[in-house]
């Protein structure tokens, strides 16, 4: 469960979002869409701790992510749109750092990685190194690393770059397995068409503004569909 | 398009030239200046003083010329391969320039001229006053200095030939990155091999002058195969206004052009295959053992020592703290410490208080260079930290242990065994060793936590945070914290070690000197708990 409340957020004077209110239940997934600049990934990036909220509030599962940042960062996956990683250690390494920092058990991580990878379909590479991965790889990479712990919130921006056609159809599968889970997804596109496909409620973002939340059904009936309403509301 | 690539390159220069890059930069063009006068003023020092023993004297002289000649030829050398391994097959333009309609021998040529300039420019500007002084000295006519100019140029496009025909080689074989770590290791072990070479074939204390002037020229210099003693041979008959050897200068003029001549073909030979295994390569791990899971609160700090060794841009800087370490224990080796007891009573002390400031600031040097720059190691990854439920208490007491541990070895080892050396024992020992395991402590707080106060996480080489604003900040108050911290127990020490020597040491005296020693544990303690309280704050507000 995703509630985020009021919140605003400015660098130097410009408002990169304002006064944004929007709650994600169990299981559903959401989707955000809008143009360059909207406030995307500074909404997501409130919802990780990397940036504080000048003002409003953002609950995680119930725990506060300033008030309570080590307890809602627990029930987090994350997926940023640049994965910076660390070039130098092999992709297991890197899986069992992050599935440590997260407190998971050695034996629940073992299995665990060892299943997100057959997933993905990155077992055969799991001891190179991370600096040799393609940027598809690394996607699929952090994905994993995302998933590692169960989290109940999973927050993806610009979740199909550099994927291939297995990657994306992967995604959409393991999205779909995670909502009836009852995990909330909150994922950042530019992708209107996989958004459509994937998404329960569409939210468009603009000048920092949620301005509009439609249903999968209401914008399927539109003119144009999702990209209709982009071009509509974009201006 | 060699031209046209030229003209970018001088755009590229001059655009960087600007008010604020040059105040930036003027305390190293200022440092450069310093060093460029004391190498003119040393070599006219050294010359006077050869000089004024006649046709010995001159032999002196000439010997000297070609000593110094020799090292900058090796230095040359060993320079552009490692300049041509980053400039031919390491350089970001690489995929720039491929990927365009550029043919190879344009590539080879701007990188040639690259690797060439670029290694060279430094040995040119420091052996210049050098030449200047032995003009100076010899009142040699114009024609010197033109012969000089050339024959050193032609010196420079030989050890550039050479060292870029063993670069195209040796990245045929090893991986360039790996090839040119290894260059650097290697330079920098001849580089003590030379000195200690030098250090051992002279004795310790000098009779006279004449004994000092006995052992010099027992320096054999003579290598009729190396292009260092072609340009020594070159220049000696114009200093004095002869005309330069017609045998040395054909020489220099058909030694560069073969080696440019095979700089050229093993290029258009082996560039583009080269260029194209360039990857991350396979350095020998096996599959990771399951029981390699780490616990949560020590997995920042194995991830940290995995990532440390991997990285093979860290290991010229251990080779060069591997260097200093054992030039400083030769050094304290062969003081005459006998000699320095006789002229003053507590020379053993003061010794004792210097070779503790030396490892402060040796200490200083690498807790900047690991501590400092400890956050700021993880780079653009950060976010793997800052977006998971690890406390940064935590976190950064894992990057204080990274550094702490190996730099309290290294510090204990460095004073131990020049207090080993030294002779040193009694309560000044265990007062030394305990100095030491304090300044390791509260000096390695200082570095992770005001690494974190002023962390950067964008860097295109991790040592470029070390010598930043933060880490300059840094430098200071560790150096200040050393100074105090010794100050205070020398002071301490000198008090109580006076006293016995008097004659008798009362309970009502060593009050101050507690006092004392109270304050040097309080601002140690300070030194480290502030800084990590202020960076782990710090680290909790920032924004990502």
């Amino acid at each position: 469960m995703i509630i985020i409340d009021g919140v605003s957020k400015s660098f130097n004077g410009f408002h990169a979002v304002k006064d944004f209110s929007l709650a994600v239940g169990p299981g559903e997934i959401f989707g955000l869409v809008g143009p360059n600049g909207a406030g995307k990934t500074t909404t997501i990036k409130m919802m990780t701790g990397l940036l504080s909220p000048d003002k409003g509030k953002i609950l995680l599962v119930n725990h506060d992510i300033v008030r309570e940042p080590t307890k809602a960062k627990s029930v987090l996956g994350y997926v940023p749109d640049k994965a910076f990683l660390y070039e130098k250690l092999t992709l297991k390494e890197f899986m069992f750092f992050v599935s440590a920092i997260h407190n998971v058990s050695r034996s629940g991580a073992l299995s665990r990685i060892e299943s997100l990878f057959d997933t993905f379909g990155i077992r055969d590479m799991e001891d190179e190194l991370i600096e040799g991965l393609s940027r598809g790889l690394r996607q699929r990479l952090v994905f994993c690393a995302a998933l590692v712990h169960d989290p109940k919130v999973l927050l993806i921006d610009e979740p199909f770059t550099g994927l291939d056609a297995f990657g994306v159809r992967t995604l959409g599968e393991i999205m779909g397995r995670l909502s009836l889970k009852g995990v909330s997804v909150l994922l950042a596109t530019h992708s209107l068409h996989l958004a459509e496909d994937l998404c329960h409620r569409i939210g468009f973002i603009r000048g920092g503004t949620l301005v509009s939340i439609n249903e999968k059904e209401e914008i399927k009936g539109m003119e144009g569909g999702l990209e209709g309403l982009f071009m509509r509301l974009g201006r | 398009m060699f031209s046209l690539f030229l003209r970018q390159k001088i755009l590229m220069l001059r655009n960087s030239f600007t008010l604020g890059g040059l105040m930036r930069r003027l305390p190293f063009i200022l440092l450069g200046a310093g060093l460029w006068l004391l190498l003119y003023f040393g070599t006219c020092r050294v010359l006077s003083f050869l000089r004024v023993t006649g046709t010995f004297g001159e032999i002196l002289s000439e010997k000297l010329l070609s000593l110094v000649l020799s090292g900058v030829a090796v230095f040359l050398l060993i320079s552009t391969v490692i300049t041509s391994l980053s400039s031919f097959y390491l350089s970001r333009d690489i995929p720039f320039l491929r990927a365009r309609p550029v043919e190879t021998g344009d590539i080879l040529k701007l990188k040639s001229f690259e690797s060439v300039l670029l290694s060279s420019w430094t040995a040119a500007l420091f052996t210049m006053p050098v030449f200047v002084a032995y003009g100076a000295s010899y009142r040699a006519p114009a024609l010197y200095y033109a012969v000089s100019s050339l024959s050193f140029l032609l010196l420079i496009l030989i050890a550039g030939g050479m060292g870029m025909t063993a670069a195209h080689l040796l990245t045929r074989v090893f991986p360039a990155k790996r090839s040119r770590e290894f260059l650097l290791g290697l330079g920098l072990l001849l580089f003590l091999v030379f000195y200690f070479a030098i250090k051992s074939s002279l004795p310790e204390g000098y009779a006279s002058p004449q004994e000092f002037l006995k052992t010099f020229t027992l320096f054999k210099t003579d290598a009729p195969l190396f292009p260092g003693y072609w340009v020594t041979k070159t220049l000696l008959p114009a200093i004095k206004g002869r005309t330069p050897d017609v045998l040395y200068m054909t020489l220099l003029f058909g030694g560069s052009a073969l080696f440019l001549f095979t700089a050229d073909v093993a290029g258009r030979r082996l560039y583009c295959r080269n260029v194209e295994k360039i990857g991350p390569s396979w350095d020998g791990r096996g599959p990771l053992p399951e029981r390699s899971y780490p616990r949560p609160g020590v997995a920042v700090f194995f991830k940290d020592i995995r990532v440390f060794f991997r990285d093979t841009g860290q290991w010229p800087q251990i080779f060069i703290i591997g260097a200093l370490v054992a030039v400083y224990i030769y050094n304290f080796k062969s003081m005459p410490l006998r000699a320095l007891m006789g002229l003053y009573p507590f020379a053993k002390e003061v010794l004792v208080i210097v070779n503790l400031f030396m490892a402060g600031l040796v200490l200083t040097a690498m807790a900047a260079r690991f501590l400092f720059t400890s956050v700021s190691f993880e780079g653009r990854a950060f976010w793997v930290i800052r977006s998971a439920p690890l406390s940064l208490r935590r976190f950064l007491w894992s990057k204080f242990l990274y550094g702490f541990v190996p730099l309290t070895a290294i510090v204990t080892v460095l004073v131990s065994v020049t207090n080993y050396l030294l002779k040193v024992d009694g309560p000044i020992l265990l007062l030394s060793e305990g100095t030491a395991l304090l300044l390791s402590v509260s000096v390695s707080g200082l570095g992770a936590g005001l690494g974190a106060v002023f962390p950067k996480f964008e860097y295109e080489n991790i040592a470029s945070v070390a010598v930043g604003m933060g880490a300059m900040t840094f430098m200071l108050i560790a150096l200040g914290l050393v100074t105090v911290t010794l100050s205070a127990g020398a002071w301490g020490y000198y008090t109580y070690a006076a006293k016995i020597r008097a004659g008798g040491f009362h309970t009502a005296e060593s009050i101050p000197i507690a006092l004392c020693l109270l304050f040097v544990l309080l601002i140690n303690a300070a030194a480290f708990y502030l800084p990590m309280r202020v960076g782990i704050k710090k680290l909790r507000t920032m924004q990502f």
